[in-house]
């Protein structure tokens, strides 16, 4: 059989094109898969690291795995939570200290885990309230707030840092210039402060006097100082005074000579706080001087150099951390932030206005050879701060890095005109950088940090061990302590309150204290009272107080808000509130006697009379 | 090994097995991954996760023995036989010796068999002997083995002798062998040497 040539050419045509096809669609297809497998974590597996991702205006710390970036819990902190029963009612002590401190809500941006030897110990991490001036600490084994301080002397906590190598102390870092003396009619330039915070006590050691804006904080590996970059040394008050100098800042305080002058009696103390003078007390502080208006500041794993990040300037300042000497300042690309780090001598700068993850050879840097850039990748948009896994510490790990972008204009669905923030890992064990995935969390994070999985293993734990003030199973009760005052000691568990049901009048202030009697992790109770503006959440083994106003006469059915059982709709109660010159008594858990309820866990303890 | 030390070994661990769990029960279910519940009972009564299990129960009207009787009786049986044990190793090879080791093996023997049966008809109230007015619907009468699984609506329950149960079967094998020697040097008795023994028994009494 003879074949048409015509035929032959356009048969060999379409299997040309359609092999191109099939090994274009391979190339896709395969570099997408090698992505997707280093970011997959099939369901049920755990991930290797936390990242813990500051909540910005959220006021809270946002809980991900990597490198899955799966959003695993937030820790409401600045902020109350309902979701989590977290500062809600009144007379929440966790309300009253927020109320105290600053207000309802936070601006929380650097999240910095406590070390030992120069590694996460996770133990502790702290989160700065920028707009508060306050700092929080978080336990890592209940991954709760446990300590809320206000900073004496400052207005705007932004950078925050751990002393290396051993958390001797967090700096804090006071933005917002005040009158020196606090007045408002004081003619005199403002200045700040930077803050030592000791770790444990929580209290304010002493505060170094700094003039200008001091914005983000790092500290050498071996303690010696602690870097501030600060920015508006002109002291000007608006935004055309600020940027007039040529250069700025890094701010090394010397903390054992602070540490000296201190315990020598130089500080000056105000609200409690010494406050050192460095005019006064020459060698405490040294400004060493980078491009104008800088930004980020970090050290290096092996504590050699102190790198600035020139933000209105496309370069980086690398500065000896022990002679504080600048020894280069390359150029990396346009609105330079942050610094993070590899295990293999190569830094990553995000650089805000190109959009972009800039690598770099450190050496190369130092030592003026051409070719340090290494690679460059872009970032979805505007990156603020990265973080490398243990970039911070002694050990980096070298194998994800998060951007943190501050637009995402078009990588999400669009949902109205409020956009998602836009955090990107970003693979970084290969000479070139490779994109992996992306994922949005609420507004805002500003700065992560990690810390491994195996490291927490040990630590975290899941049911809360009963306090000695927890209300036992058996032990409930429903007292009247005054004409007006009544109070509830009430225990709950699968599938019931007790007492499901108790007696009030009209004008009682009602003192609930509720025990979670569980002791199997996961199950979490909810007691919400309806027209009552009270929710609140019991993990396994905990226990709350709250008080509050009876109200108006009336039957309030208290309920459980946490899913916990086949009886989970059943689990509720009332709160009977009866006029005030009622006689009868409806059940056996009215506030006319003291009466103690026979009690097995889990049933139903008592029924109407009526 | 002496008739005498077989005699003590056994006892030894009647006695030990007073201290140990006898019985385990073993529940899993999806919701509880990596974290089993378990209950162990012993003679002081059950150990374990107790508080959990009690918690659970009440969905599909077990109800949890908290007073096990049997386990009463099992305690005077067990202490009585240590001591006829302990008698028996030293009342010598003769007739009386070898009369005394026999009742043991026979009674022990038949303490573990009537043991057994007990356990099995606690098990089948437990699965029988349900409240009717208990929440979950799902649910079948059922009668757990032995040993071995069964399932009771989301949770398989494993049933299952304890160490204190191994113990005990271990003493009654040692009973045996002690029971079946002539003397102290001799080899194993031939089976109808036992049952003389009895018969023995049976005179004397």
């Amino acid at each position: 059989m003879k074949r048409h040539p015509v035929i032959l050419v356009g048969l060999t045509v379409v299997a040309t094109l359609a092999a191109a096809h099939m090994i274009g669609c391979g190339a896709t297809r395969s570099a997408r898969s090698i992505s997707a497998e280093k970011v997959y974590v099939a369901p049920g597996e755990l991930d290797k690291y936390y990242a813990f991702l500051s909540g910005g205006q959220s006021g809270s710390v946002f809980v991900v795995g990597i490198p899955s970036g799966r959003l695993i819990r937030e820790i409401p902190v600045f902020e109350p939570r309902a979701a989590y029963g977290y500062a809600m009612h009144e007379t929440d002590p966790r309300r009253v200290l927020l109320e105290e401190t600053g207000g309802l809500w936070g601006d929380t941006h650097h999240p910095m885990l406590s070390e030992k030897n120069g590694v996460f110990d996770g133990r502790y991490l702290w989160i700065n309230d920028l707009a508060n001036g306050r700092l929080a600490r978080i336990r890592l084994d209940y991954f709760e707030a446990d300590r809320i301080i206000k900073i004496p002397n400052l207005q705007g906590a932004h950078g925050i840092a751990v002393v290396s190598p051993d958390t001797k102390y967090i700096v804090v870092n006071g933005e917002f210039e005040q009158p020196t003396d606090g007045l408002v009619t004081n003619p005199a330039p403002y200045t700040s402060v930077v803050a030592f915070v000791d770790p444990e006590s929580m209290q304010v050691k002493f505060e170094v006097r700094v003039n200008g804006n001091i914005d983000i904080a790092d500290t050498s590996k071996d303690g010696r100082y602690s870097f501030s970059t600060v920015y508006n040394l002109e002291q000007g008050r608006d935004m055309g005074s600020m940027i007039q100098y040529d250069r700025d800042a890094v701010a090394a305080i010397d903390i054992p000579a602070a540490e000296k002058a201190v315990a020598a009696g130089k500080g000056q103390a105000r609200n409690g706080v010494p406050i050192l003078d460095p005019e006064e007390n020459p060698g405490v502080l040294t400004l060493i001087p980078v491009p104008k208006n800088p930004h980020g500041v970090n050290v290096t794993p092996d504590g050699r150099y102190a790198i600035a990040a020139g933000k209105l300037s496309p370069t980086v300042t690398i500065i000896d951390a022990h002679t504080l000497k600048i020894v280069a300042e390359p150029e990396v690309g346009l609105g330079p932030l942050h610094t993070t780090f590899d295990d293999r001598g190569n830094a990553y700068t995000s650089l805000f206005l190109d959009s972009q993850v800039v690598k770099w050879n450190i050496d190369k840097a130092v030592k003026g050879t051409g070719d340090y850039i290494v690679d460059r990748i872009n970032v979805h948009y505007n990156i603020g701060h990265l973080q490398a896994v243990g970039g911070d510490t002694t050990h980096p790990a070298g194998d994800y890095l998060l951007a943190l972008n501050k637009l995402s204009k078009d990588q999400y669905v669009p949902v109205g005109p409020d956009l998602p923030e836009n955090q990107e890992i970003i693979d970084i064990s290969g000479e070139k950088m490779r994109m992996l995935a992306s994922f949005p969390t609420p507004p805002e994070p500003h700065d992560a940090t990690f810390i491994a999985a195996s490291v927490l293993k040990p630590i975290v734990k899941q049911v809360y061990t009963p306090t000695d003030d927890a209300v036992q199973a058996g032990t409930e009760s429903v007292v009247r302590t005054g004409p007006h005052a009544v109070a509830v000691n009430m225990t709950l568990i699968r599938s019931a309150y007790t007492p499901d049901s108790f007696e009030v009048k009209e004008g009682d202030v009602v003192t609930l204290k509720v025990t979670n009697v569980e002791t199997i992790r996961d199950m979490i109770h909810g007691f919400a009272l309806p027209d009552h503006n009270l929710n609140i959440a019991l993990p396994p083994g905990y226990t709350k107080a709250i008080t509050f106003d009876a109200g108006k006469p009336g039957v309030y059915w208290f309920y459980c808000t946490n899913f916990c059982s086949a009886l989970h709709l059943e689990m509720r109660g009332r709160m009977l509130v009866q006029p005030r010159d009622s006689t009868v008594t409806l059940t056996d858990w009215h506030a006319g006697a003291n009466v103690k309820g026979q009690v097995v866990p889990g049933v139903p303890s008592t029924g109407d009379k009526q | 090994m002496k008739t005498r030390t077989l005699c003590l070994a056994a006892a030894a661990l009647m006695a030990a097995a007073l201290a140990l769990p006898l019985w385990g029960i073993a529940m899993s279910a999806p919701q509880y991954p990596d974290e089993t519940l378990s209950l162990r009972i012993t003679r002081a009564g059950i150990a374990g996760d107790v508080h959990e299990v009690t918690t659970l129960q009440h969905y599909v009207g077990i109800s949890f023995p908290t007073d096990l009787p049997e386990l009463r009786w099992a305690t005077w049986i067990i202490v009585v036989l240590t001591a006829s044990l302990v008698a028996a190793a030293f009342a010598g090879a003769g007739a009386v010796g070898r009369v005394l080791r026999g009742v043991c093996a026979v009674t022990l023997l038949a303490f573990l068999l009537g043991s057994a049966a007990a356990v099995q008809a606690r098990l089948y109230r437990v699965g029988h002997q349900r409240d009717p007015k208990a929440p979950m619907r799902a649910l079948h009468d059922f009668t757990p083995p032995l040993i071995g699984p069964v399932r009771v609506a989301n949770f398989t329950v494993w049933s299952f002798p304890h160490v204190g149960a191994a113990f005990l079967v271990a003493a009654a094998a040692l009973t045996v062998a002690a029971a079946r020697r002539r003397d102290d040097s001799g080899g194993p008795r031939s089976g109808d040497r036992l049952v003389r023994n009895l018969g023995a028994d049976k005179a004397v009494a």
